[in-house]
């Protein structure tokens, strides 16, 4: 019986370049950056849930625990709280005004995002100076251990996303921020928006329990 | 990029706001002016705080507007989290059988363990009168 099988091509399986172009596209259905993000976001929820943890057990299994509103002044952090949701908030107006190629609203709305971050870290720096002439350092006892542990990791985190907004003020004034192309204006709110749902935790836990 | 976020960031401020302000008052109403115990305050400040959290995840950092990859990466770690506090509990649970309870600190001036923070003669008055500060 004649065969009527075609004669192999050996480009089919090994095409001559080393570069095969797909015709999708092979990466995460979601912008590369934004996949970035939130694996990094993935991280720092299990970052912090560890230090959550451990305040807990520490907590919990010591024989005592200061009522943190004797010792910590809460209508100033209440008000500090607020000034991160506020900065939170100004964080999603430049990105609406990006989004709308408002470039003079999108710059405005990031100063003053950068604004409130920096005003929250100014309160947090004058909250530990205040505390460290009380006495109350770090090796004193446990609860002001796991109180600078679990609130300076996520001062360090405002100061760090603060540098990150500033980076992203400086190239949303270069014009590289357009209606179509804003994404790393997000990436930065993203990380923003993080820290600021991190402290709405911790100021519960550390300040309010 | 935005493309189906549509949503009023000033009513979620709103709620953020006013929730942050309830919690506080929570706080000192059933912290240091009534005391109907723990389950009423940590229940009450735990409910403010995961509300607002959720809030700030699903409208401000879009999440309710993602995909389904995003979700798969994030939807897990609380979890995850919950396994961890799980898994470390029994450092509670058998904090009987350590030698000294957890917190326990060593006074210099004494020379022994003190179990209660409140007993200890290094404390924050203490402190400050070494340090000058007040």
């Amino acid at each position: 019986m004649s065969s009527a099988i075609p004669a192999y091509d050996s480009s089919v399986d090994a095409p001559v370049h080393h570069h095969p172009v797909y015709d999708y596209d092979s990466g995460p259905p979601v912008e590369r950056g934004k996949f970035a993000i939130w694996l990094f976001l993935g991280t720092e929820i299990m970052f912090f849930a560890g230090l959550i943890g451990t305040y807990i057990v520490l907590r919990s299994g010591s024989a005592s625990w200061p009522n943190p509103q004797e010792r910590l002044a809460v209508d100033i952090t209440a008000f500090n709280t607020f000034v991160l949701i506020t900065s939170s908030w100004m964080m999603v107006k430049s990105l609406f005004a990006a989004a709308k190629g408002d470039q003079g609203g999108m710059v405005r709305w990031l100063l003053a995002t950068i604004l409130g971050g920096s005003f929250f870290v100014g309160i947090q720096v004058y909250e530990y100076l205040e505390l460290f002439k009380h006495g109350a350092l770090p090796n004193v006892d446990i609860f002001w251990s796991t109180f600078y542990a679990m609130t300076g990791f996520h001062g360090l985190h405002v100061i760090v996303g603060v540098i990150w907004l500033i980076c992203a003020l400086v190239s949303a004034m270069r014009g590289k921020f357009t209606p179509n192309n804003y994404l790393g204006l997000e990436l930065a709110g993203l990380y923003w928006h993080f820290v600021d749902l991190v402290w709405v935790l911790l100021f519960t836990i550390v300040y309010l329990f | 990029m935005s493309e189906g976020k549509h949503f009023n960031p000033e009513k979620i401020f709103f709620w953020l706001f006013l929730f942050t302000a309830l919690e506080v008052l929570w706080g000192y109403a059933f912290g240091v002016w009534f005391h109907p115990g723990r389950v009423v305050l940590w229940g009450g400040l735990i409910m403010f705080a995961v509300v607002k959290a959720v809030m700030i995840a699903q409208y401000f950092m879009h999440f309710k507007f993602e995909g389904w990859i995003i979700k798969a990466l994030i939807v897990p770690t609380p979890f995850l989290v919950a396994y961890i506090l799980v898994m470390i509990s029994p450092d509670v649970s058998r904090n009987d059988l350590l030698i000294e309870p957890i917190g326990s600190m060593y006074d210099d001036e004494d020379g022994v363990v003190k179990e209660d923070m409140a007993d200890l003669s290094h404390s924050i008055e203490h402190a400050s009168g070494e340090g000058g500060g007040h």
